[in-house]
């Protein structure tokens, strides 16, 4: 993992997150573990078991993210990632997609993956 | 001081400045911090100031709609998420805009801006 480079590593997480996001939603806990934080519109929660709780009863059963734009920088703290990302949410049904922001900070787990151990979510409204 | 009330202190901080006073954002970075401005990735406090600087406007205004604060794990690191508008002198419509700034305590009880990212938000 650490010979990878990171806008590669950080992009296949980008995918791999909201791939699960989109297919199988409950599937989002294991990137989450006791110590991570989602701030979502405003709304805090920490732990993996609060957070899987909090996106697994959004208010819509199916979803498509699309991403515009990943930005990634180290965040200084021991292989630490910041990953910026901006896209759009289509819910079915819905004519118009929202618009939103999201930001991780990934941290390698001690089997050389990265779980997230910050998210915050923010819609943009027009 | 409550950390979260220090961090949107230096968040109200760093947006007057760069309203009225853009040269002084130089003394918010330091030679390992690093800027993402629309995807273009700059690193240093000199690079950072330079580019902002630059920036093809002499005024503008920045109007803050949200600020989301979580500590990073990284020594009592801060991690801020804004969004807002940029108002640009002579432009109807505002510009909205994302930012996430990784805020680093000084010695001196405050804080510098070691990782600093920047989106448009387009319609």
């Amino acid at each position: 993992m650490a010979a990878m480079d990171p806008d590669q590593v950080s992009r296949a997480f980008v995918d791999h997150y909201y791939n699960t996001f989109d297919a199988n939603r409950a599937g989002l806990v294991s990137l989450y573990q006791d110590a991570s934080m989602l701030t979502f519109e405003g709304q805090q929660f920490q732990g993996a078991p609060n957070i899987a709780n909090k996106l697994n009863s959004l208010p819509f059963q199916q979803c498509k993210h699309n991403i515009s734009t990943v930005d990634c920088q180290p965040s200084g703290a021991h292989g630490g990632m910041l990953v910026f990302v901006s896209g759009i949410l289509q819910l079915p049904g819905e004519e118009h997609p929202l618009k939103f922001s999201q930001m991780f900070h990934l941290v390698p787990t001690a089997e050389g993956s990265l779980f997230v151990l910050n998210d915050i979510f923010r819609l943009n409204y027009a | 001081m409550d950390p979260n009330q220090v961090a949107k202190a230096f968040v109200d901080h760093y947006y007057s400045l760069f309203d009225t006073n853009r040269p002084a954002l130089a003394g918010l970075y330091q030679d390992g911090s690093m800027l993402t401005f629309e995807g273009e990735k700059i690193q240093g406090a000199a690079s950072i100031s330079a580019k902002l600087n630059g920036l093809p406007f002499q005024q503008c205004q920045h109007q803050i709609s949200t600020v989301d604060f979580q500590p990073s794990g990284a020594g009592s690191g801060m991690l801020v998420f804004v969004s807002g508008s940029l108002k640009l002198q002579g432009e109807d419509h505002p510009l909205k805009f994302s930012q996430l700034f990784h805020l680093i305590p000084t010695p001196q009880g405050s804080f510098y801006v070691f990782n600093d990212i920047f989106r448009l938000n387009y319609g």
